[in-house]
């Protein structure tokens, strides 16, 4: 387990230990957003965080057990929600002080989102979403999640929309790469692993189905980013070029 | 392109080896079953992983949400990304139970660094953390990794020993470690970064 030092790091603060923060998970601002980075662009640190995670693990025996409340069958109703993409009117899920009136939460996306589309309605490519669909959020469990990836130059921003309930992620156009290289994207949850999500179209904006297995790490608060990457994407299955944006996926 | 592996659904449960039938092996057996098949979708294998499993990520949500109802919704969420992902587990990377209890630790720490408000102080009615082994009562429960960690634990001071314990039985960052400590910054960093490479040298023994 190499720590690959960082030059910034002052040397009074002890020994640089960003993988092992990364995995213990102490880091927050811009000290993480750092060691994200890292983990992107060096396989090596990715590799010593992904060992410290678990060492880490270890731990877990120690935690008591203790008796949960029997919400299975709550769950079993949000699973079956799921699976449900017909629109129809579902139960309102019970017990939930969270996220008090999912309808309000809902219509407050519903109404984020259609503002980002009047904002930024021509680069978002294929599928024009139906504006009846959001406006009809009764059963819209899965809020639809957003993200504003700053790229490193003086290109604008790019808009990413995730509508959780098809699985269908929207980039706004952009153009990171050069001709003979491919910009791939990237989904960084807090476990600190990318994983690729697809690459970019050359030219114009990207839609990309995902697949159920990365579906499940789009999530508020997981981070998105873009790396350059050989025609074709990675080979090694994590990202091996420079991180030219990245941003975090939000609710609306 | 992607770094996901082949569909892990696919593979067999790894089976008890011969000789090796303890209590032990057949219940973590009977959980990796339990989590192949939940990743087929499979609903009745679905609520013998709950059942198996409920109590112990319950109380890694409980202890990090620091309140019931949000620990009760987090593990509805924490179950919701079991159903949704569990056809990525490989039974031979990772042992269930790390699997499933990664799972809850990170979507605990969502929840909580989501509230902007913090505790100043832990909470006053989650059980202690003891540091022992694992009740046999929760020998279903138990991973059959060597312990090596907690020994090499024990080798740093007590209070390097103590913040890395709170970060991670906690979730809690260091700005907040320091101010439950009422000590700067740089020195809650300093102690920590100082155990952590100690315990790295221990562990590369």
């Amino acid at each position: 387990m190499t720590d690959v030092r960082h030059p910034d790091l002052p040397g009074d603060d002890g020994p640089d230990m960003t993988a092992a923060e990364l995995a213990l998970g102490v880091l927050e601002g811009d000290e993480r957003a750092q060691a994200v980075r890292r983990v992107l662009s060096e396989p090596g640190f990715a590799r010593a965080v992904e060992q410290w995670r678990g060492y880490l693990s270890q731990l877990f025996d120690l935690w008591p057990a203790i008796t949960a409340p029997d919400i299975l069958p709550r769950i079993e109703r949000s699973i079956d929600r799921l699976h449900d993409t017909t629109g129809g009117v579902v139960p309102h899920p019970r017990g939930s002080r969270l996220w008090p009136s999912l309808a309000v939460l809902s219509s407050i996306a519903a109404a984020g989102l259609l503002v980002i589309l009047l904002v930024r309605p021509l680069s978002l490519p294929t599928v024009p979403p139906s504006p009846t669909a959001p406006a009809t959020p009764v059963a819209a469990p899965l809020p639809t999640l957003v993200a504003s990836l700053e790229p490193e130059g003086k290109q604008a921003p790019m808009t990413v929309v995730y509508d959780q309930r098809s699985g269908t992620l929207r980039l706004t156009e952009t153009t990171l790469a050069r001709a003979d290289r491919s910009a791939e994207l990237w989904v960084i949850p807090s476990d600190g692993t990318p994983r690729s999500l697809g690459l970019l179209q050359d030219t114009g904006g990207t839609t990309l189905a995902l697949n159920p297995t990365v579906r499940a790490y789009l999530a508020a608060g997981a981070t998105l980013a873009v790396s350059i990457e050989p025609v074709g994407g990675s080979k090694t299955g994590a990202p091996t070029g420079p991180v030219v944006a990245k941003g975090a996926l939000s609710p609306v | 392109m992607t770094d996901f592996p082949p569909d892990a659904a696919a593979a067999p449960a790894s089976a008890p080896k011969p000789g090796s039938e303890s209590p032990e092996a057949i219940a973590r057996a009977r959980l990796v079953e339990a989590l192949v098949r939940t990743g087929e979708e499979d609903r009745v294998a679905f609520r013998d992983l709950y059942s198996l499993t409920s109590a112990k990520l319950f109380g890694i949500c409980y202890r990090i949400c620091g309140e019931r109802q949000a620990a009760e919704d987090v593990l509805h969420d924490v179950y919701l990304t079991i159903w949704k992902r569990a056809g990525a587990y490989e039974p031979s990377r990772a042992s269930p139970i790390t699997w499933l209890a990664t799972i809850a630790r990170n979507r605990a720490i969502d929840w909580q660094r989501a509230q902007k408000v913090r505790r100043s102080t832990p909470i006053e009615d989650a059980p202690q953390i003891l540091d022992t082994a694992p009740l046999a009562s929760e020998a279903l429960l138990h991973d059959e990794q060597s312990h090596l960690l907690q020994e090499c634990l024990e080798l740093l001071e007590q209070r390097q020993r103590s913040a890395i314990h709170t970060a991670f039985f906690d979730g809690v960052t260091y700005a907040e470690l320091a101010e439950r400590q009422n000590i700067p910054l740089g020195t809650m960093k300093s102690w920590v970064r100082r155990g952590l490479a100690r315990l790295r040298e221990c562990l590369e023994r």
